[in-house]
């Protein structure tokens, strides 16, 4: 019983740690979605362009980490103040679906300006943080996780603070909440528009330096943009602590169901699993467990 | 909007290929079922419809795709064996079995343009008119007493039968039905298809599922012809499709911010233009 | 605005026509046409970049020594993004330009194009993937895997773990960790069978696409299970992820055999370096290194046109796979011409030639195959090699096993 027991808390640790990571990568969407009700189809592109960064920086150029780094940050912030005001601007009072179609076709020509301008293959991203994990009691935790964990709660203290506290962030909300009254009330809308793209741009950039060490930086790193959805969904597409929050859910239902499901059904679960739960919440609490409840009028 | 429709194809492929081994049934009968097999189902991913819409219903088609994928490939009875593909045999017209190239064109072809007809008529009806009427705007529709649930169900129905009959189609012209064929990334190029023929237009999706199809064909020759130019013949290989991708994505975005309403527009544009050319205003 | 934009699209359109139509015209006379599928922006791209120019290079070696009995050879390459759509599209140009043989990159692109390549009487090729079954050449006389199966795989890998536990799988516990599609699950019931005779105890871990994280099967392996041995099949980056989260809860990768998708230098960069991987098991059907009389005719070429060497070379494992995909279709070619001196050959003719080819190894590049009209699979060749001091060294030689057991497999699979 006490192996039983041990597996499960394995299970359940894995699981806290990957969520965090995953919702490392949800935050980026959610701060789009809260100040500028777009949706961002090309999160997982984000993520994977800045591990190109780093890892052109550091692999191919030689640069230092920090080097590498930095760049990664300058230039994801350059590429979301950069794209709000040749695309997105454009598409502002248009429908969902043009934003969405739109970021599905930056999705594509940023699959293609990775390898076609920093290097194709596949390159390592080298932290410089163990691999041996820590063995608490029956624990184990990869150091790499727990950094990004940490990273993720960093964000959500961060961001916390900065909405309801600083002054761009009072202003971003009431962007968010309704763009003709917050520009007649003489908020530049479209600045603080630039302003949530590229704060998405930091959290992509850290997202992709992480998670690129975890898989190696290449094209398939984009993949980790479709586990945002179930994130997102489940915490509320509007809410950073739903982020952190569907993350945790995400990470732990996915582990859990591996764990105990996977035996049965003889395949896997994991992609599967957290799908059916967003189902069901879609069902019961379509706004998510955090999420703002919209009233719709005529 | 729906991400989920390479999904129904795979519902109406495995329905027929599945119908056409066990029961041997013949083509005009699996057409059929494999079309309302994928209603069926579609109906079912699209009761979610009631309660959110449009960004949300998006992500729960993707789901639906997501869960539709996982069940063909996991269920036997519906995959016919671990490697998830069936067999099916050519079809036949009397007892001239359509088999070359051409034979099959044609055979397309007169689908597409019974779709076509269908679904032109289809708008100019009750039910046709109650779609646009929910589109444009919902809670206006249900007070003049149209049954939204209904509608909404009806829609999902009816376009989740054209992806099936697709799916039937497919799989006769290739000879199998794998699920692989229609995995989400399929989707989503048929979603970029309708997005730059201009959305909600029959004509439109026809001009963006050719342009779609084409623009590889013209980027690889284009670059083959003038590549050589510039750079090493290897490096050309490997520019091509990268090259592909990022002028897909650019003319997705082009479109919708330069001409939101797609081909369709620009072709009656043209139009227009060349019938008053050479002496425009 | 308007206008200028529809006078552009007719002038894109147009000049995209006669392109298409000036690029049919440049094909010379008396050449041979290869088809070649690749994925150089899909999922398995880490493959595609890498192979695809090994392919190339092979081709571009024999044009310079005077192409095949005098007959240049011209590989048309078009990629399909591992998508099954612009796959059999791509088949259809294929088949226009008149390709004698077909290099099919893909799983689901070899069942697509299975009846079509019949059909058209078209030899396609499925190195290291597709379809087990289809080394039956009886019931599937134009699809060539002319290197180990899944199923053939399988069968060698159980042996290698046999061989590392000093003869005896008695009561050992065997995982066997695999990407959640068709490919993965193939060879489930040879598993399965050799279980049996062998009387280990197997147990499978499925990792779903896009298979970035692992956690909990391969906490599942170390800590619950607690194999004996592991083996591996995954694609794409999911290969370098098990490498490192088996690293992380502390199994040994010495106790780790891959099958050959997850056993190139790209998987063990991925994974962090060969410092990481140090002890990892990795099956290979072509050779690995750079040590090779062909490898070193290829250095000389572009030597002589004042190039360097591609970097893709360094990458030996996908490039080397590459170049002996190029070297049989090649060899096919060759056997074809011999057979029909006047050059005019066909896909049927190319299928003979594929037959023929027996014991052919480019100095130990390629295994010494031999392919005949019922076995198209060539024996399952193999070699194991293992991740040692910072490059891959060899640990078989050529090998082949439980062939009886495959054989049932594949005699079943034809009586469906």
């Amino acid at each position: 019983m006490s192996e039983f027991f041990g597996f499960f808390i394995l299970l359940m640790s894995n699981g806290i740690l990957i969520g965090l990571m995953y919702s490392l990568i949800a935050l980026g969407f959610v701060l789009v979605y809260k100040a500028t009700d777009a949706v961002n189809f090309a999160q997982g592109e984000f993520v994977m362009i800045a591990g190109f960064m780093a890892a052109g920086g550091l692999m191919v150029w030689g640069a230092p980490l920090w080097v590498a780094v930095l760049v990664a940050l300058a230039a994801m912030v350059a590429f979301g103040f950069g794209l709000e005001r040749v695309m997105l601007r454009r598409l502002i009072g248009r429908p969902v679906i043009a934003v969405v179609m739109a970021t599905i076709g930056l999705a594509s020509i940023l699959r293609g300006l990775g390898p076609f301008t920093i290097f194709s293959g596949t390159k390592p991203l080298p932290l410089p943080i163990p691999d041996e994990p820590f063995i608490l009691g029956p624990l184990f935790i990869p150091p790499i996780q727990l950094v990004g964990g940490l990273v993720s709660l960093g964000f959500l203290v961060a961001f916390g603070w900065f909405f309801l506290k600083s002054r761009k962030g009072i202003a971003m909300r009431a962007v968010a909440d309704n763009q003709q009254v917050a520009m007649a009330m003489g908020i530049d809308v479209e600045r603080y528009f630039g302003l949530a793209w590229a704060m998405t741009g930091i959290v992509s950039a850290l997202g992709g330096i992480l998670w690129g060490n975890l898989l190696g930086v290449d094209v398939n790193l984009a993949l980790v943009g479709f586990k945002v959805f179930p994130v997102v969904i489940l915490g509320g597409l509007d809410s950073i602590p739903g982020a952190i929050v569907g993350g945790l859910i995400v990470g732990i239902v996915e582990n859990v169901a591996a764990g105990y499901i996977d035996p049965y059904v003889g395949g896997g679960t994991k992609d599967f699993a957290p799908y059916v739960l967003m189902i069901m919440a879609l069902m019961i609490r379509p706004y998510g467990i955090f999420g703002k409840r919209i009233i719709e009028r005529v | 909007m729906s991400i989920g429709h390479g999904a129904f194809m795979s519902v109406g492929a495995y329905t027929a290929a599945n119908l056409a081994n066990r029961l041997g049934a013949p083509w005009p009968v699996t057409l059929l079922a494999g079309g309302l097999m994928a209603a069926l189902i579609g109906a079912i991913v699209g009761i979610p419809s009631l309660r959110i819409k449009g960004l949300y219903l998006a992500i729960a088609t993707l789901a639906g795709q997501l869960i539709i994928e996982w069940t063909i490939n996991h269920v036997t009875f519906i995959s016919g064996g671990v490697q998830a593909s069936i067999e099916v045999a050519r079809p036949r017209l009397g007892s001239y079995v359509l088999s070359s190239q051409r034979d099959m064109y044609y055979f397309l072809l007169f689908f597409v343009v019974v779709a076509i007809v269908g679904t032109l008529n289809l708008m100019r009806t009750r039910v046709g008119r109650a779609f646009i009427a929910i589109r444009d705007q919902d809670i206006a529709a249900e007070i003049i007493g149209i049954n939204i649930f209904r509608y909404k169900l009806l829609a999902f129905a009816i376009s989740s039968f054209y992806a099936g009959v697709t799916g039937v189609l497919y799989t006769y012209f290739l000879g199998i039905a794998n699920y692989e064929q229609f995995q989400i990334g399929v989707s989503i190029d048929y979603l970029a298809m309708i997005i730059i023929g201009g959305l909600g237009s029959v004509l439109g999706s026809i001009f963006g599922a050719i342009f779609v199809t084409l623009l590889p064909i013209v980027i690889r020759y284009a670059m083959e012809a003038f590549g050589g130019v510039f750079f090493e013949p290897q490096t050309v290989l490997n520019l091509i499709p990268n090259l592909r991708l990022m002028l897909f994505g650019a003319l997705i975005i082009f479109f919708l911010i330069v001409e939101p309403e797609g081909l369709n527009r620009l072709w009656r544009n043209i139009r227009s233009y060349f019938r008053v050319w050479p002496f425009a205003y | 605005m308007r206008r200028r934009l529809a006078i552009l699209t007719a002038l894109v359109l147009v000049a995209g026509s006669v392109l298409a139509a000036v690029s049919v015209f440049a094909q010379s006379k008396g050449e041979i046409v290869i088809g070649l599928q690749c994925d150089r922006t899909g999922a398995t791209q880490i493959v595609g970049t890498v192979l695809c120019p090994g392919f190339h290079d092979y081709i571009a070696l024999v044009n310079s020594k005077g192409g095949v009995e005098g007959h240049p050879i011209r590989a048309i390459e078009i990629d399909h993004e591992y998508k099954v759509p612009p796959g059999v599209e791509s088949y259809e140009r294929h088949k226009k330009e008149g390709a004698v043989t077909i290099a099919v990159y893909g799983t689901p692109h070899i069942y697509a194009l299975a009846a079509k390549l019949t059909e058209d009487r078209i030899p396609g090729t499925s190195p290291g993937f597709g379809s087990a079954a289809a080394a039956d050449g009886q019931r599937y006389p134009y699809i060539f895997p002319i290197a180990a199966t899944y199923w053939s795989q399988g069968a060698a890998a159980v042996d290698f773990v046999k061989k590392q536990m000093n003869g005896s799988l008695k009561g050992k516990k065997i995982a066997y960790l695999f990407y959640d599609n068709p490919a993965g699950r193939e060879p489930i019931e040879v598993l399965e069978d050799l279980a049996t005779i062998e009387g280990f105890q197997l147990k499978t871990f499925a990792v779903p696409p896009p298979g970035v994280e692992m956690g909990a099967q391969v906490l599942d392996i170390a800590q619950r299970f607690k194999a004996d041995f592991v083996i591996a099949h995954l694609f794409g980056g999911a290969p370098s992820v098990s490498i490192k989260e088996l690293k992380r809860v502390g199994y040994p990768l010495r106790k780790v055999v891959s099958f050959v998708w997850g056993a190139a230098e790209a998987n063990i960069d991925g994974a962090g370096g060969f410092a990481v991987a140090e002890g990892y098991y990795a099956m290979q059907f072509a050779g690995v290194g750079k040590d090779y009389p062909v490898l070193n005719e290829i250095r000389e070429m572009y030597k002589k046109q004042g190039k360097p060497a591609p970097k893709e070379m360094d990458s030996t494992v996908f490039y080397n796979r590459g170049v002996l995909i190029g070297a049989l279709h090649v060899e096919a070619i060759r056997n074809a011409l011999k057979a029909k001196p006047d050059g005019k050959i066909t896909g049927e003719d190319a299928k003979k030639g594929f037959e023929k080819i027996n014991n052919f190894t480019l100095g130990g590049l390629v295994p010494p195959l031999k392919i005949t009209s019922t076995d198209h699979e060539g024996g399952g060749l193999v070699q194991i090699w293992q991740v040692k001091g910072g490059k891959f060294e060899k640990v078989t030689d050529w090998y082949a096993a439980y062939q009886n057991v495959v054989a049932k497999h594949i005699k079943e699979a034809g009586k469906k």
